[in-house]
């Protein structure tokens, strides 16, 4: 039987390397900092009142993420902020694409031209069913079998709102790309217009 | 494996999942020899390679960091 600061002890040297992640995870899920860091301090005190029952050996990281998004789910996810999901075929829809200078492909232009912003904000933008795993999994590197564990939901249900996840976000940076493309074109056909 | 195949497990392959020792070599063994599977799978291997460094540009803010500590000592 640990005192209370061997625990204290333990729970903090298994909980420091984990901080960065839950903190980004606790970002993209609530899209505010304050809220963030209210999640994660949340979090954090509820593991440490359960702590004696969390089996040294196991899965601390998993662990500590469920508890995280329980919370989230339980305490911060309003009403007001559940997205109509889009269906498989809107996802899948073409957005066409017009690079904007010869000898550019339409994907060295969406590698290009894509910035952290960018990329936040369309994780940010995606329903939360797809967004917590894209975050998990793609960002965080969970494996499909953890992240059903921290979400409490069959791994099958993993791969299909990660693949679902994936289409949409491709697709919302893809539009991204494209209107910054279309607007480069713009600008730079005015730019013509105006010297000549 | 044929391109078809390969387009499905694509992301299994980038994920480091679900496949076994031998559909990852057939796996690679069609790129080397396929230019269209190839070309898409380096895209899609560049634009989560992309997503994944970006999202993981986020340090925790100092005063967060004390405010953490400071709830840990009370426990």
């Amino acid at each position: 039987m640990k005192t209370k600061e061997e625990l204290k002890e333990l729970f903090q040297s298994l909980l420091m390397p984990e901080l960065g992640a839950l903190f980004r995870t606790a970002l993209r899920m609530t899209r505010n900092r304050e809220d963030a860091e209210d999640l994660v301090q949340e979090a954090i005190t509820k593991a440490f009142s359960a702590f004696d029952r969390f089996e040294e050996g196991t899965n601390f990281r998993a662990w500590i993420f469920r508890i995280l998004t329980n919370t989230f789910i339980n305490n911060y996810y309003r009403v007001r902020d559940k997205q109509k999901l889009p269906s498989l075929d809107e996802m899948e829809e073409d957005t066409s694409f017009q690079p904007a200078f010869k000898g550019t492909t339409p994907e060295e232009a969406l590698l290009n031209t894509l910035t952290k912003e960018d990329i936040l904000r369309a994780i940010e933008s995606i329903p939360l069913e797809f967004r917590a795993v894209v975050v998990l999994i793609l960002i965080e590197g969970f494996s499909y079998k953890d992240a059903a564990e921290v979400l409490g939901i069959p791994i099958g249900t993993v791969m299909s709102r990660l693949h679902r996840g994936r289409k949409l976000l491709q697709k919302i940076l893809w539009e991204y790309s494209n209107r910054k493309n279309a607007l480069k074109k713009e600008n730079g056909r005015e730019w013509t217009v105006k010297r000549s | 494996m044929d391109c078809e195949e390969v387009v499905k497990k694509l992301y299994f392959y980038l994920d480091h999942e679900i496949l076994t020792e031998e559909e990852r070599r057939e796996f690679e063994e069609h790129l080397e020899k396929c230019r269209q599977c190839c070309q898409k799978f380096q895209f899609e291997q560049q634009l989560w390679r992309l997503i994944r460094e970006n999202g993981l540009m986020e340090s925790i803010p100092d005063t967060f960091l004390n405010r953490i500590e400071n709830v840990i000592a009370r426990f």
